[in-house]
């Protein structure tokens, strides 16, 4: 690795080649009570440069699917079968040193709640550098690392005296913005956003989402977007997958799916959301609680609380099949599911 | 005394205020308050109880404790029935246990079967000779089960059967351990939701008389004031407590009253007209006792090693305890004997270590059921 | 941060005089009064006794004698006169014995905190475990022992039995026999080389850390620098004509810190294994994983860091354990400092001189306070840089 690389300059991106594939990802967490089914038969494809978010509700995996792309879950974690590939490269299948240098160079995160990101006694300057040490040992000087750092806090927005600062000395807005500029430090490709702004304010929120964007365009990176919020996620994204119970339900170009969600969860889910912009229609809160995934509700997970459902949803779980446009559905039912149009008053 | 009363009703509501949310409580809605109360109570210690289970450190403890507490009663019934008090009395009983030894020339290899020439004819008469199997009143005696008087533990220097010291001096421990427990959680539980609930001057006046008594070193303190006074265990207990009380454990309350303090529900209560001593009284302090019942059993343990020591240094005005038995050991040279007479230094001090250690797991067994990032997954 | 710490000397300087005159007011709640004490000592001619007992200033308004005793103690250190060891000054027969408990308690506080850290630290980041099991056991059973058993147990055990150190004392007197060195002299010099070695350790510290950028090179050249002031120590007094002597100070000293040390140890290793497991749920901890730092970093450098911050807070509870302990441990080693003054001026009812022992314990543990307030926020930058 050559320092030319970690300069901030746009890579070269070629949109038509898979940057991260996750093939068919199973998982589940020991706990004293049993095996809980956290993530099941997730399979999405992440192109160069893309950017492409996941949605649901707490405790639908979504954070599981984030962490094992970094094979960071906890140590009560099992993965059960599945593929997760970086350029053709199964992480998977990397050993605990191998995977360990691949973590912030090739893939790296920012973090739910940035407060609590930062260790309270480190300086913030210190913390970026003790990435750059430990995956350019011997590449940089000091002097060039500091310079490296100071044009990153410029990027995302710090003046470079605040790299002497220690991490309760930010607000919260330019404590994220910082956990940004570290997230960038070693060059990576890709960058695994897990609900980048939920302890923010709704303008903060925005300023971060959109320097993001911003950044993703000017340096041809990647990005995860993980958020439980739809709206948010929707305004910085390519593609959108919608997971339920461990399950990705949808998967599509974000317009498509935010248009005209094929499987009911997300039907439902977007029809309890307002929107200002859109035409004025009646909110319907979602029904009934998520399962319990120690025991998954047979077939599809999520039938219990579907509508649509029949018999057949209750022994058979449906595949996530295209439906065209690249727009893929797992639901038996989803030519039955109405336009969100229809629900207008 | 109403208070002790209004207590025990004032913990039914906290955990009432609990488990009110709890949709299987509206099958109570029928029944007088104190029923309810009385019955919420209970699923809550059988709740507490089930994750309390689970710890076998605790429950070790648990067993522990309850075979000390079953030693203290066993002594007023052995006293009663088979030991006859001019032996056994663990204070002014006394028995002179006569064994067999061969006289040897020389240093004796084995001193509990063997006695030197010398010793033997200053202890008995001038002629005895080397060879000769003399037999010799001994104190402290080896255990012994046989005999007319056996001590299954030996007897001390004065002659005194050990065993009956040690079941002697339990109750003392459990005695002691339950005054100064009792005071400081009395104490610092009042102190400390007093201070966190009103603030200001009350606030900072008491904090600072704690910062006074930690200051204080305690043991030196309670060595200085028990030589300078009679020191009875009621009044060490209560000084322990009250130093205990003030010290630290209110600052520790203090804080969990203030968590307490800013719940939306004291807000409630005070919106609703409830009065200052109403909401100190029902709401802060049941919600503070769970941790004052953590920080009595770590109190027990503090007080019961803080009464050994003094004992231990001969300056309290009690008749017997497990401090004053190793003491007496001590005193009369015996502090480097080590195996060879073990029923001196042993039961006594592991008596003092096991009891504590005991209530100090059971505390840290409740620690993990007060705070759930304790427990192991 | 200098105001905050102006504030709490001031306040503890006030503690100090409350604590002091409570002492002072035990002394005149005592059944009897000091001069019965003093001038009911038949060996004392009656003309000394008057002369005494003005000296003394008995005769005085208690308020007098109050105001007498506070400043005596702040302006002129002077806590009277020891009744068993008359003529000489409470204060005087005091500094002699204060090094040795000095050195007991701080070598003894610092092996525990050193040790008890490291385990702790080990034992949370491996969880599970047999060891970890036996080691959370015995830390519980070191909390609980009864100390003055323990010690007698422990002196039995490697003074008698395994005979590796002396029992007790400070010093083996047929060796000092005419040896041309006083056994405080040399004390006084082991100590002196002691500190000279730490505050240039510390100042080395200083300079590596400003001139070595990486943290890296830092830790490596600190631990270099630690090994060098060691050997410089040992080599010193190895070619030191005194070097017999010193090492039969040290030979004794050993013991008695390890035992005190140890009890100590077992607090410190369970506070530091609870606040460890607090630590390591953070999410800075994740991050730090994410950034692929390889384990012994996330664990030293993140972690254990944090983890520190309440176990030295702890030091305060340790203070108080090991001023009792240390009582406990000269009792039963005969370790001539100031807890067996303190017990056996206690004993001949030397109300002066015990009083006096306790004051310097006040002040010690006041200092120890001082020290955790600064320790704290040495190491925690949110109360440093605030």
């Amino acid at each position: 690795m050559t320092l030319s690389q970690l300069s901030l300059e746009a890579r070269q991106v070629d949109p038509s080649l898979p940057l991260l594939e996750v093939d068919q990802l199973v998982m589940h967490y020991k706990i004293k009570a049993g095996s809980v089914s956290a993530v099941d038969n997730v399979t999405f494809t992440l192109h160069q440069g893309e950017a492409i978010g996941l949605v649901g509700e707490s405790g639908c995996g979504k954070t599981s699917v984030a962490l094992s792309l970094l094979r960071l879950l906890p140590q009560n974690a099992q993965h059960i079968s599945g593929e997760i590939r970086l350029n053709g490269e199964n992480l998977l299948w990397l050993s605990a040193e191998e995977m360990r240098q691949r973590r912030w160079k090739d893939i790296a995160m920012v973090f739910q709640g940035a407060m609590n990101s930062w260790n309270p006694v480190y300086r913030v300057g210190d913390q970026i550098r003790e990435a750059l040490d430990t995956h350019y040992r011997g590449v940089m000087t000091y002097a060039e690392q500091r310079a490296h750092m100071e044009k990153l806090f410029a990027a995302v927005g710090l003046p470079a005296d605040m790299l002497d600062r220690y991490p309760h000395e930010f607000s919260g807005g330019m404590r994220q913005r910082a956990v940004i500029a570290m997230a960038l430090s070693c060059g990576p490709q890709l960058i695994i956003a897990d609900e980048p702004t939920t302890a923010l304010d709704v303008i903060v929120q925005d300023q971060i989402l959109k320097e993001l964007k911003r950044i993703q365009a000017d340096l041809g990176m990647s990005i995860v977007y993980i958020s439980h919020d739809i709206a948010v996620i929707a305004e910085v994204t390519d593609s959108l997958g919608v997971m339920y119970a461990g399950n990705l339900v949808e998967y599509g170009p974000t317009a498509d799916v935010f248009a005209r969600p094929r499987h009911p969860y997300a039907y439902l889910l977007l029809r309890s959301t307002p929107s200002i912009t859109g035409p004025r229609r009646k909110l319907a809160p979602l029904q009934g609680e998520p399962p319990d995934l120690l025991n998954p509700p047979t077939g599809c997970r999520f039938h219990p609380r579907c509508p649509f459902a029949t018999e057949r949803c209750a022994v058979e779980n449906p595949p996530l099949e295209d439906i065209g446009g690249g727009h893929k559905v797992a639901c038996w039912h989803w030519d039955q599911v109405p336009e969100l149009e229809g629900l207008q008053r | 005394m109403t208070t002790t009363k209004d207590q025990g009703a004032d913990h039914g509501a906290a955990t009432g205020a609990v488990a009110a949310g709890s949709p299987a409580s509206d099958a109570f809605a029928h029944q007088p308050l104190w029923k309810v109360r009385l019955a919420l109570w209970r699923r809550s210690l059988g709740k507490t109880w089930g994750l309390f289970r689970e710890n076998k450190m605790g429950m070790f403890g648990l067993g522990l404790i309850l075979l000390f507490a079953c030693m203290a009663i066993a002594h007023p019934i052995l006293m009663a029935t088979v030991w006859d008090p001019k032996i056994y009395d663990p204070v002014t009983g006394y028995s002179a246990v006569e064994l067999q030894f061969v006289i040897v020339e020389g240093e004796p290899t084995d001193p509990s079967t063997q006695i030197s020439l010398q010793e033997a004819r200053l202890r008995l008469n001038p002629t005895v000779k080397v060879g000769q199997t003399v037999t010799i009143p001994v104190q402290p005696a080896p255990p012994s089960l046989k005999g007319p008087n056996p001590h299954l533990l030996g007897t001390d220097p004065q002659g005194r059967d050990i065993l009956s010291q040690l079941l002697y001096s339990t109750r003392a421990a459990f005695f002691l351990g339950a005054v100064a427990a009792l005071t400081t959680v009395l104490i610092a539980t009042t102190v400390g939701s007093i201070a966190a609930y009103f603030g200001g001057f009350i606030d900072g006046s008491l904090m600072r008389l704690s910062d006074l008594i930690l200051l204080m070193p305690l043991l030196p303190v309670l060595i200085l004031v028990s030589a300078l006074f009679e020191i009875n265990m009621v009044m060490l207990g209560l000084m322990i407590g009250v130093l205990g009380g003030f010290g630290g454990v209110a600052i520790v309350l203090k804080a969990q009253a203030l968590s307490v303090k800013v719940k939306s529900y004291i807000d409630a209560a005070r919106v609703a007209g409830g009065t200052h001593w109403h909401i100190v009284l029902r709401h802060i302090i049941p919600n503070v006792l769970p941790l004052s019942f953590l920080y009595m059993m770590f109190g027990v343990t503090e007080a019961i090693a803080i009464e050994a020591t003094l004992s231990f240094f001969g300056l309290l005005n009690v008749p017997m305890t497990w401090g004053i038995m190793i003491n007496t050991a001590q005193n009369n040279g015996y502090l480097l004997s080590g195996t060879s007479y073990w029923w001196l230094l042993f039961p006594a001090g592991l008596a003092v270590t096991f009891l504590c250690f005991g209530f100090f797991l059971v505390g840290r067994g409740m620690d993990e059921v007060i705070n759930p990032r304790l427990r192991a997954r | 941060m200098l105001k905050f710490f102006i504030g709490r000397l001031v306040q503890m300087v006030i503690l100090f005089v409350v604590f002091l005159s409570i002492v002072w007011l035990l002394l005149q709640l005592m059944p009897g009064d000091i001069s019965d004490t003093l001038i009911g000592n038949p060996d004392i001619p009656m003309s000394v006794r008057l002369e005494l007992k003005a000296r003394l200033g008995l005769d005085q308004p208690l308020l007098q004698q109050y105001i007498t005793y506070i400043t005596n103690f702040f302006f002129r250190f002077d806590m009277g006169v020891s009744f068993s060891r008359f003529p000489k000054d409470v204060s005087a027969v005091l500094l002699e014995a204060l090094p040795r408990t000095l050195v007991l308690f701080l070598s003894s506080t610092l092996f525990a905190f050193w040790l008890g850290f490291k385990t702790g630290k080990l034992i949370a980041w491996r969880r599970g475990g047999r060891s970890e099991q036996f080691l959370i056991v015995s830390g519980v059973f070191l909390q609980t022992v009864f100390y003055p058993w323990f010690a007698i147990v422990m002196l039995w055990l490697f003074g008698f039995v395994f005979g590796w150190f002396p029992i007790g004392r400070f010093i083996t007197a047929e060796l000092w026999l005419g040896a041309p060195f006083e056994a405080n002299d040399i004390f006084g010099r082991l100590i002196w080389t002691v500190v000279i070695a730490s505050v240039a350790y510390g100042i080395a510290r200083i300079v590596i850390g400003r001139v070595a950028k990486d943290l890296v090179t830092r830790e490596r050249l600190a631990m270099l620098l630690g090994l060098l002031v060691v050997a410089a120590v040992v080599g010193y007094w190895a070619v030191n004509p005194a070097a017999k002597f010193a090492w039969d100070i040290v030979h004794h000293t050993i013991l008695p810190v390890i035992t005190l040390g140890l009890v100590a140890f077992g607090a410190i290793m369970l506070l530091t294994r609870a606040s460890m497991l607090e630590t390591l749920g953070e999410d800075y901890i994740l991050t730090a994983r994410a950034k692929g730092l390889p384990d012994n970093v996330i664990r030293d450098r993140h972690a254990a860091r944090n983890a520190m911050l309440p176990v030295a807070t702890s030091l305060v509870l340790a203070l108080s354990f090991v001023i009792g302990g240390g009582i406990v441990t000269e009792t039963i080693f005969s370790w001539p400092g100031m807890g067996l003054l303190f017990l056996q001026a206690i004993n001949v009812s030397d109300i002066p001189l015990a009083v006096g022992a306790l004051a310097i314990t006040g002040v010690l543990a006041l200092v120890g306070h001082l020290v955790a307030d600064v320790l704290y926020a040495v190491l925690d930058p949110r109360i440093r840089i605030a």
